[in-house]
């Protein structure tokens, strides 16, 4: 599938005009169409780093707020030129920091919010709205209304289904207009918020536009690891339906890891887990820490303490230790690991290592690596008395919009009880900022 | 966790596909069916998250109920699981209506309609509805017919049936059955529900042949000698007298899932996963397959029933003396036939198919047996070697085993057959869900890959056609023949194959 325009140019009209334009669209022709009873989507499109890309002449245009192959090659290139560690993932806000320094003024068209994914507008959202902000804090609010269908091939029938609206500007002319984004969401519809964007931009902005029971779309590798957490937690906490595109990117990690402890033989050692260890890229360390979450909920364990650890440049990993339902202690480590060819999003997992040590049987070493880079250092030394069970976790190859519209084709009003529980432990795990 | 009986690990995982917001309309909501599987499947799969929260269940019968009857009779029916997660239940609940209707009364569908407008307006389930016709056969053609009259299946992408079976008594009503719902709805909205194929072992069947190489090689006339299929029950009739003496063993379990499993058994591998290409390729080897004795169907078909047995402790009556049946009932419960399916794969290769009621185990398999080497350069243990068997066992103890000969130890070389086994248990160790709750969801989902085609379908009873025919007018030709309740079927079924030099697999 690929993306698609809106149905027609959208029209440029003055914000306070657009409330009755999509009166009128409505009243006119698209009460009956099957957009009318679907859910409003917000989406916060910042596209730093596409628009600093394009603007230092490393892109080309137009705007489209996709993170397509080219602007993934294109980011891949600025990181050795612009003196970041190997290491460094293409949607690290530092790359787009340095972008950020750097002279250009080149322009494409955006069409941010125009551009609509052909896997979410299948589904037909009633209502589009996207906040564009642009590079230039100054620019003064255009606010965008059009009438949109997915091609008849994607579900669409050709006539319009919903509408899309745009509102571009500087954060600030954003900020200043966000009271005419409320009255815009069907109060009686579902309404997803997706803050594509750092969850260390604009809280107040993020806090504004997805109270509940909205449900939220995040992703937690992106933002301060602190920040990203305590955000999960607190709104789980106040019973919102929070969905973490960093949680759900686990999938082939969680699935690989259960597979190895179907058969019922290998069971009971989940209940002799002595130590695991979690490698991943760079330095963001919440992903490895949701899974090792997910795992301590999953197996009962209660964690004890949490600490730094040093480690050989890559800044610091995290020691913690667990204690079983049995009282044995399990030992737990997050090393972050150079790689070479980073993957798209911040702390990407390596590899990871479960030790279990059943009475009166040989050690289980269970070690999952990811597809592209090896796991050496989890696969050295001391395991030669071990049965081994060892897997290649497959990369999960789905686009952010993909992972989104797969929430959209059947959300819940509530958080996933797993990932509910696991965003605790991982809060506590993260050691305290020094 | 002191003992860990399930995968702590696994929980949750299931969640990959989930259910479009819709609203599930279930005709014939005050009958056995609904409680006993549809309901708990759909419970289920809210218990699996795997519901969005813009969900509705709209029970549809005649009794005039409201929604609070109707979900305290669920509640009432589900108690036992309802205990164990008694929440989920209270937010399932919420989504559960009810609306009297009647499939025959064109009023009352359009009162349905508007009831649907309102659960849209209530549970924003997105105007997409799935339409589950659980009412007496009778009402497949009028129910749809009624459906499309008052609207509620024009939009294909939003609306689809899913009719249970038998669908049709035979190829020219199936045929007409066809014509009917075909003419109300598109092909890709009516789903033709075959609970066999919502078993995992059944499609296990796909997975084993298609995902390995090893075996699709010797998938083949080359090597295979005969397949047998079997579908063993210990039950009776049960309280299904009414249906079942109309219908038999052949229409009851052969013509439908005994016929899918051969198909699945025998197809050629699809080009690509999904439902149009494999449901293709089901139809074309069952358009392939024949009788084995098309002229003279008797002589490759045996019918039984079930007389009295068991023991003096616990006496089993015979089919003739059980409740509602006739006591002079010529209603066949066992059937054993041949076929053969004329394609380059598997011409000559005789395909055995046996059903019953009251043998002496609960049990489905598929049995491949390969052609015997060439030359017997071993003295074998048993007299002569065994021939390797490919045995999928469908129900219970689910899995796969592979009958070989290896060097029975001591100073000889004497050949012994060992067994090399696959169970879902010991792999797995998870109880699969039921089928129902696999192919609700294949509805729900609009995924028919899973369900019969009009083809198929047609093609399954006119493979049937001349044993319907004989059975119709010159029954005396293919008479039942009594077997004693608990052993395997009258003698008559292993003449068929002991003609052929062979015998049953005794599981």
């Amino acid at each position: 599938m690929s993306a698609q325009l809106t149905l027609q140019a959208p029209t440029a009209l003055p914000p306070r005009e657009v409330p009755s334009y999509l009166e009128r669209l409505w009243g006119e022709g698209l009460q009956h169409s099957t957009g009318a009873a679907t859910f409003t989507l917000v989406v916060y499109e910042a596209s730093w780093l596409q628009q600093q890309l394009i603007r230092t002449g490393r892109a080309s245009g137009p705007l489209t707020g996709l993170l397509e192959d080219d602007l993934i090659a294109a980011a891949k290139l600025a990181v050795p030129e612009l003196g970041l560690p190997l290491s460094t993932a293409v949607m690290d806000q530092r790359l787009a920091w340095q972008l950020g320094q750097q002279p250009g003024a080149a322009a494409a068209e955006d069409q941010r919010g125009q551009f609509v994914d052909a896997a979410i507008s299948a589904h037909m959202p009633r209502r589009l709205i996207t906040l564009a902000p642009t590079l230039n804090h100054a620019q003064p609010l255009e606010t965008l209304v059009a009438a949109y269908c997915p091609l008849p091939e994607e579900g669409g029938g050709g006539a319009a289904c919903g509408d899309v609206v745009v509102l571009r500007g500087g954060r600030q002319a954003l900020r200043d207009n966000l009271a005419m984004v409320q009255p815009l969401i069907a109060a009686d519809l579902p309404c997803w918020v997706w803050w594509n964007s750092s969850l260390d931009e604009a809280p107040d902005l993020l806090e504004a536009l997805a109270p509940a029971p909205r449900r939220l779309v995040v992703d937690s590798s992106l933002g301060q690891p602190r920040r990203c957490i305590d955000l999960l937690v607190e709104r789980i906490a106040a019973g919102q339906a929070v969905n973490d595109l960093n949680w759900l990117r686990l999938r082939t990690w969680r699935e690989s890891l259960a597979m190895v402890f179907d058969p019922p033989a290998r069971r009971d050692a989940l209940a002799s887990v002595v130590q695991l260890d979690i490698d991943v890229e760079g330095d963001h360390p919440l992903k490895g820490l949701l899974l090792a979450a997910w795992i301590a909920d999953r197996l009962g364990w209660q964690l004890q303490e949490s600490y730094p650890v040093e480690t050989d440049g890559m800044g610091p990993g995290i020691g913690a230790s667990f204690q079983r339902s049995d009282g044995q202690a399990v030992q737990f480590r997050l090393m972050p690991v150079p790689v070479g060819s980073p993957k798209i999003h911040p702390g990407a997992l390596v590899g990871l290592r479960l030790i279990c040590a059943p009475a009166g049987r040989p050690p289980l070493c269970v070690i999952l690596c990811s597809e592209s880079g090896g796991c050496m250092r989890l696969e050295a030394g001391g395991m030669a008395s071990m049965e081994l069970a060892e897997d290649v976790v497959p990369l999960p190859n789905e686009s952010e919009e993909k992972e989104l519209a797969r929430l959209l084709s059947g959300g819940h009003d509530t958080t996933n009880p797993l990932l509910a529980a696991a965003a605790p432990i991982a809060a506590r795990l993260l050691p305290p900022q020094p | 966790m002191d003992a860990v009986l399930t995968n702590p690990l696994r929980v949750g995982l299931r969640q990959e596909r989930v259910i479009p917001p819709q609203c599930i309309v279930i005709f014939g909501a005050s009958g056995d069916l609904t409680h006993r599987k549809l309901i708990p499947a759909l419970f289920e799969l809210h218990r699996q998250r795997r519901l969005p929260s813009e969900f509705g269940v709209l029970g549809c019968a005649r009794r005039p109920w409201s929604d609070a009857d109707f979900r305290s009779r669920m509640e009432e029916a589900l108690a036992d699981t309802i205990a164990s997660d008694p929440q989920a239940w209270e937010c399932f609940a919420a989504g559960l209506f009810y609306e009297p209707a009647d499939l025959s009364d064109p009023a009352s569908i359009v009162r349905l309609g508007q009831r649907l407008d309102s659960i849209d307006r209530l549970r924003a389930t997105r105007g997409n509805r799935t339409f589950y016709l659980s009412v007496s056969p009778t009402f497949y053609g009028s129910g749809t017919r009624a459906l499309a009259a008052a609207g509620l299946l024009a939009d294909s992408e939003r609306s689809r049936v899913v009719i249970e079976k038998p669908f049709g008594t035979d190829y020219a009503s199936a045929q007409t059955l066809n014509k009917v719902v075909q003419s109300c709805a598109k092909e890709n909205q009516i789903f033709r529900i075959d609970h066999y194929l919502g078993k995992e072992t059944v499609q296990n069947i796909l997975v084993l042949r298609f995902a390995n190489t090893i075996f699709e090689p010797v998938w083949n006339r080359n090597y295979i000698a005969n397949v047998q299929i079997t579908a063993a029950e210990t039950v009776g009739v049960e309280e299904r007298a009414g249906y079942y003496e109309s219908s038999g063993a052949l229409r009851d379990m052969v013509q439908n899932h005994l016929t899918q499993i051969l198909a699945l058994t025998a197809m050629e591998p699809p080009g690509r996963f999904d439902a149009e290409a494999i449901r293709n390729e089901k139809a074309k080897v069952l358009q392939a397959a024949r009788l084995a004795n098309e002229s003279e169907p008797w002589k490759c078909c045996v019918r039984g029933q079930y007389g009295a047995g068991g023991s003096s402790v616990s006496p089993i009556p015979g089919y003739r003396q059980e409740p509602g049946v006739d006591p002079n009932s010529t209603t066949e419960t066992y059937v054993a036939t041949k076929l053969f399916i004329d394609n380059w794969r598997w011409q000559g290769v005789p395909f055995y198919v046996r059903t019953g009621k009251r043998l002496p185990k609960r049990l489905s398999e598929v049995v491949l047996t390969f052609r015997e080497a060439p030359v017997h350069l071993f003295d074998a243990a048993g007299g002569a070697p065994t021939p390797n068997q490919l045995i999928l066992r469908i129900q219970p103890d689910e899995g796969a085993n592979i009958r070989f000969e290896v060097k029975a130890p001591g100073s000889g070389m004497r050949s012994r057959p060992v067994d090399m086994a696959f169970s879902y248990d010991e792999s797995f160790g998870e109880p699969s869900d039921e089928g129902y709750v696999r192919l609700l969801a294949d509805a729900m989902l609009g995924d028919p890959t899973l369900f019969t085609r009009s083809d198929e379908v047609e093609a399954a009873w006119r493979l049937y056609t001349p044993l319907l025919e004989l059975i119709e007018d010159a029954p005396w030709q293919l008479p039942v023949q009594p077997y004693e309740a608990r052993t395997w079927g009258p003698a008559a079924a292993d003449s068929l194959l002991a003609d052929d030099g062979l015998v049953w697999r005794r599981p």
